[in-house]
């Protein structure tokens, strides 16, 4: 019994459930709580919103990285062993009909939506990988892929949702990410042993409950904040402040280019040194 | 050599203390149980188990009033060297198991906390909850599993002991069982067999043990040539809770916490319990034994409950017999600690033993008697430790321990002792049966030839093909048990008389005939519980004869055996002093006579007509008198004194006629 | 005498008087390699029944409600009060004991009859007879035992709290059931059957593989709480978590919480398994970080 055996997934699933657990809070739970917070800012207007989007993609080309090393990777993680979590359980419901075993059920049945629903979600607005041979021949607007422009973030957002079968898809969405954030926050409670005994656990549950329905308000917030978008209007408002933006970029790069030109290298030399 | 084994058959306290023991000292051992151990009878034992300890001590205690205690109990019925030694374990064996990790409850000190339990005077009892018999043997189980992991013990769960096997000199060379499951009939060679496989309370039908408590395998024990001994002396339950399948207990701890037991005075009084005024409730025990109140010894509490239900016909309710044990005047502490028991009383009731007096009447709870064993004997009056002859049937490399050897109650078994016989009896077995197995005459069981177990396995195969294919007869087996527990209820349980016992041994005589023609309604070779029933039942017989043959012979009162007939009658109180004085001699006369004639171990051997056969053994009472048991008789005072005086006298004497001889001597 | 004390008296029900014969559907299995099917009894009711009752009375009958003669179904059972753990069957789909499932109560829900069923997360022996032999090996796997030096005198045991003990006590009178299996959606049935040319020895050993593999369940997470609190216990606490955090151990509690609904010994099997969550988190980052 003690001998090493079984597969390298045998042999770690404590860590890789624990894992699992773990990036299901951080850092696609916190990933999702500044998503939808970010998004529903489009309730204060395009401007506000544009601001939140440009503070987020000021990262430049650090962007894909940080994307894919703090939310798809870790997504990907939390859903493939999510998969395999799910298919070694069997829901037994029907005949046990507890609250905390519909929730159990629930967690799963949130996980297959949350999947699906994240899986096109990322495809409609971001598109899945930015090389130019994906945006040219997979993901573009004929596909309905990479609608989300952030330079155009509100306008865009509002085209791409303007169907009410891909609101209604975002609010189902939206709310089954939203219950299985919350309702997995209390179970790692458990997991973890944070909250162990009845009466804590049932205090910890309301504090769940109050965070998935708070969490759930803002991110439907931004569903309504992007429905409620004029889209003329953010587009003239992100269109004047791109040329705005350009202005600026063309003096700073004017600056520069004087700066350079008179530049001594003492300057660099220093910085070798 | 091969490595020698021990069969260990029955997996309840003893069979497992005496499995973890031999392990640890070295010992293969083979644990062959008809359940899962963890699901033994023991775990139904409730309320604690007895040992001195510092606290009664101090108050006057020590290991040989818990002997004293025990013997005068068990009304001087058994040896009293085993019983010695017992009581003088007493508190090891409670350390022992509270290393073991038992869940003892405990003083806010964090002490060991004990409380009072019937036939004494002091809280001597250790408690775990309500189940103590559950956590003693969880602990045990939790023991033995740390062998089996180890390799040292190897578990045989689901397999039925067909018997022991003898070889030509009489010397049990293991046995033969069956598995519950696959069928399969197999021999294991052991160079000791040692049966702990509990009572026998099936043969009465319902009863408060489990549907393992069958006594099969000491009945097939005492086929093979084993001595049964006390085999009529059947403990009854003062408080149970009668149900269809079983009989419930309801532990004597919910009168050590202070339940008390009422009947209305009106009989059959309609109203609501708690309605009737305390003047118009009998606390019968209470009134007629001041000094222990409702902690009266198991028989008296029993004899007491049935008669003011029959004789004085105040049985609360008018189709069936039970009186009221009222725990609603206890406040919620005493409660919680009786939480478990109560539990069960609402389970299987429907009904809030905390609001509503709990209804209960007797059943056969636990066999004193059992398979005869040996012990050997040091100058000072206990057992030689590690003699091969401690706990030894009357068959060599045969042993039994537990409720199912006779050896350690006597007529009576004293409230929370049982736990204590099983455990010291499963430990003290195992360094005898180690000093056995050095020098077993004819050399080990694995020398023996291959064709002597299978001549053995073949013999019990043929016998079990022949009852799986038998055609015709047509008996049903499950109403041939309840006629028969019936039969055994009515007969030889709480009051005994001659003529219903000779009733009652014809009966069974016939219903044994009876059940020799049983048809099965199952013929298949695959988990047949019916096969295994029926021959259970078939093995009732022998046992379910040697208690009314037993019962019918002892023509006598003593411990849970009870003839009206022969009951010792009181002293008439208002006799003038003289004649009180004259009457208390007499009463002591007879006394003496009868402890002469009857203070002997009943011991049976089943005849080849299958007709047991009974001698009278005497019991080593040499270090406690036997002494009259006067709980509640009329003029007790003045027997008690005359007693006294006699005993005074008699020692004087001894002490005059010993210093002569040291003079003489000298 | 003693049996007079048999009941005649009403049931306690005020609903409708109790029907005089019920219906009882078996689900039967012959053995572990043949189907199952359902067959149908009927019972005479009588007062006070419970299942176990209804089975002797089944056994005693050996014929269906049609009339049929049938082996008497094979069941697991020996104390009848709740204490034993042995006769655990599904009762009208539910995992419980049989001797305390009172019949007068299961016809009140469910006037049609009651229904039986073997429990479906162990292997079928016979009928309502199944093989609990994974449980007793997870206790084996989570050492759940106090080693002591040994069995000579050495004095009393340590000293505990009644506030210890008092959370001791009700871990400690776990029966091993397994009603807490049965009902856990983490916990699936494995059902391995001899291959040609295997030896006992061999096959118990690819037995016991594969328990020790899949989920070790609540009864067992709780057993070593029960244990790693013990004050000599606690020395080994750390086999114990590891036993905990090896393939099949807490790790995959997916917190249903059914375990706790369904024990029959109502004990807080939960808090076990929240306890368990924080001990082998300690214990696995103190490893990890060689604290």
């Amino acid at each position: 019994m003690e001998a090493q055996s079984g597969s390298f997934f045998a042999r770690n699933e404590f860590l890789i459930r624990r894992l699992h657990s773990l990036t299901g809070l951080v850092p696609v739970g916190a990933f999702m709580c500044v998503h939808l917070i970010t998004n529903s800012s489009t309730l204060g207007g395009a401007e506000m919103f544009q601001k939140n989007v440009d503070l987020i993609h000021s990262l430049g080309p650090a962007l894909p990285a940080v994307e894919w090393a703090f939310i798809f990777l870790p997504l990907i993680f939390h859903a493939v062993v999510g998969v395999w979590i799910i298919r070694s359980g069997e829901s037994n419901y029907f005949t046990y009909n507890y609250v905390s075993n519909f929730r159990w059920w629930m967690q799963r049945v949130t996980a297959w939506i949350a999947l699906f629903f994240i899986l096109y979600h990322v495809f409609h607005m971001h598109g899945w990988f930015h090389t130019e041979w994906w945006l040219k021949n997979v993901a573009n607007e004929n596909t309905g892929g990479h609608l989300f422009k952030p330079e155009h973030a509100t306008s865009s957002a509002a085209i791409a949702l303007a169907s009410p079968f891909k609101k209604l898809l975002y609010v189902v969405g939206v709310t089954a990410c939203v219950f299985h954030l919350a309702n997995g926050l209390w179970t790692l409670g458990i997991t973890w042993g944070i909250w162990t005994s009845p009466a804590a656990q049932r205090r910890a549950n309301y504090l769940c409950a109050a965070f998935g329905v708070g969490l759930l308000a803002v991110g439907l917030g931004s569903i309504v904040g992007v429905s409620k978008t004029n889209v003329a209007e953010a587009e003239a408002f992100e269109n004047a402040q791109l040329e705005t933006k350009a202005a600026a970029a063309k003096r700073a790069a004017e600056l520069l280019k004087k700066e350079s030109a008179k530049a001594v290298t003492p300057t660099a030399t220093a910085t070798k040194k | 050599m091969a490595k020698q084994r021990v069969l260990i058959v029955g997996g309840g306290l003893a069979g497992l203390a005496a499995a973890m023991q031999l392990a640890e000292s070295g010992t293969d051992v083979d644990l062959m149980s008809l359940t899962p151990v963890k699901r033994s009878h023991s775990v139904c034992a409730q309320g604690g188990i007895n040992s001195v300890n510092e606290l009664t001590r101090q108050q006057g205690d020590n290991e040989h009033l818990h002997f004293d205690d025990t013997v005068y109990g068990g009304d001087f019925l058994q040896h009293q060297p085993p019983v010695k030694e017992m009581t003088e374990w007493g508190p090891k064996i409670i350390n022992l198991m509270d290393r073991l990790g038992v869940p003892f409850n405990r003083t806010p000190e964090g002490f060991r906390d004990q409380r009072r339990f019937g036939g004494t005077l002091f809280k001597r009892t250790a408690f775990a909850g309500a189940t103590t018999g559950q956590q003693l043997l969880y602990a045990l189980d939790e023991q033995v599993r740390r062998w089996e992991t180890a390799g040292k013990v190897k578990k045989y769960e689901f397999w039925d002991f067909l018997g022991p096997m003898l070889d030509e000199n009489g010397i049990c060379r293991g046995a033969v069982a069956q598995d519950l499951v696959t069928m399969e009939i197999r021999t294991f060679p052991a160079d000791a067999v040692i049966v702990g496989t509990g009572g026998c309370g099936l043969i009465f039908g319902r009863s408060t043990m489990s549907m393992a408590c069958t006594g099969s395998a000491a009945a097939r024990c005492f086929r093979v040539g084993a001595k049964y001994g006390n085999g009529e002396f059947i403990q009854v339950h003062p408080t149970a809770i009668p149900g269809a399948d079983k009989l419930r207990l309801m532990s004597e701890s919910a009168r050590g916490e202070g339940g008390r037991v009422w009947v209305p005075r009106t009989p059959q009084d309609p109203r609501d319990p708690k309605s009737i005024p305390e003047a118009e409730r009998y606390y019968f025990l209470e009134e007629r034994y001041p000094k222990y109140g409702n902690l009266v010894p198991r028989d008296i509490a029993t004899r007491e409950i049935f008669s003011i239900c029959t004789e004085d016909g105040l049985s609360v309710e008018k189709d069936r017999l039970c009186v009221y044990l009222d725990l609603t005047h206890l406040p919620k502490s005493a409660h919680d600690k009786l939480g478990g028991i109560l539990d069960i009383y609402e389970k299987f009731q429907g009904v809030d033993p905390r609001e509503v007096p709990m209804k209960i009447f007797p059943a056969v709870h636990y066999s004193m008697g059992g398979l005869w064993v040996d012990y050997e004997r040091t100058p000072s009056g206990g057992l030689k430790p590690g003699s091969p002859k401690n706990q030894v049937t009357n068959i060599p490399g045969l042993y039994a321990i537990g409720e199912c050897d006779y050896q350690y109650h006597g007529a009576n078994r004293l409230g929370a002792n049982s736990l204590l016989s099983c455990i010291f009896s499963g430990l003290i077995v195992a360094p005898g049966v180690q000093n056995w197995m050095k020098a077993i005459p004819g050399g080990p069981a694995a020398d023996k030839p291959s064709s002597f177990y299978e001549a053995e396995r073949k013999k019990h195969q043929a016998a079990h093909d022949k009852l799986l294919h038998r055609t015709g007869g047509g008996e049903n087996p499950y109403l041939i048990h309840q006629e028969l527990g019936n039969v055994m209820t009515k007969a030889a349980t709480v009051v005994r008389y001659n003529n219903v016992l000779r009733d009652a041994y014809a009966t069974v005589c016939e219903l044994q005939q009876r059940a020799e023609k049983c048809s099965l309604s199952d013929t298949g070779n695959w988990t047949n519980q019916n096969v295994v029933f029926t021959k259970a039942l078939v093995d009732m017989f022998p046992l379910a004869r040697t208690i009314l043959k037993g019962a019918l012979q002892r023509d006598e009162c003593r411990g849970a055996h009870f003839k009206p007939e022969f009951s010792p009658a009181g002293i008439d109180a208002s006799a003038s002093p003289t004649d009180r004085r004259r009457l208390a001699e007499e009463w002591c006369d007879r006394f003496e006579l009868n402890t002469a004639k009857w203070c002997k171990s009943t011991v049976a051997t089943l005849g080849a007509d299958g007709e047991p056969q009974i001698a009278y053994e005497d019991v080593d009472t040499s270090l406690i008198t036997p002494r009259p048991r006067l709980y509640g008789l009329v003029g007790a005072e003045a027997i008690e004194q005359v007693w006294n005086e006699r005993q005074a006298a008699k020692k004087n004497g001894a002490a005059t006629n010993g210093s002569a001889v040291a003079a003489t001597a000298s | 005498m003693i049996q007079a004390a048999s009941h005649d008296a009403p049931s306690s029900h005020d609903h409708a008087p109790p029907p005089a014969t019920f219906t009882v559907r078996v689900l039967r299995q012959d053995a572990p390699d043949q189907p199952s099917y359902w067959e149908k009894h009927t019972i005479v009711r009588e007062n006070d029944m419970n299942v176990i009752s209804v089975l002797q009375r089944m056994a005693a009958q050996a014929e269906t409600a049609d009339g049929n003669p049938v082996t008497p179904v094979a069941w697991d059972c020996n104390c009848l009060e709740e204490v034993c753990g042995a006769c655990t069957m599904l009762i009208n789909g539910r995992t419980r004991q049989a001797c305390s499932a009172l019949v007068d109560k299961l016809l009140v829900d469910n006037p049609e009859g009651i229904e039986l069923r073997p429990m479906s997360k162990f292997p079928v022996l016979r009928d309502l007879m199944v093989s609990r032999a994974r449980l007793f090996r997870a206790l084996q796997k989570a050492k759940a035992w106090i080693p002591v030096d040994g069995y000579y005198d050495l004095g009393s045991g340590p000293k505990q709290s009644p506030a210890d003990q008092e959370v001791a006590y009700p871990l400690s009178e776990c029966m091993s059931c397994g009603c807490c299996l049965e009902a856990c959606p983490q916990y699936t049935k494995i059902e391995l059957t001899k291959r040609d040319g295997e030896t006992d020895a061999e096959f118990k050993a690819r037995e016991t593989s594969a328990y020790d593999g899949a989920f070790i369940g609540a009864h067992a997470i709780s057993q070593v709480m029960l244990f790693n609190t013990h004050p000599t216990g606690k020395m080994n606490a750390g086999e114990r978590l590891d036993a905990l955090t090896a393939e099949g151990g807490i790790q995959v509690c997916g917190n249903a919480q059914n375990c706790v609904a369904v024990c029959p010994k109502h004990i807080p099997l939960t808090t076990s398994i929240a306890r368990a969550g924080r001990a082998t988190t300690l214990h696995s980052l103190k490893k990890f970080f060689d604290l």
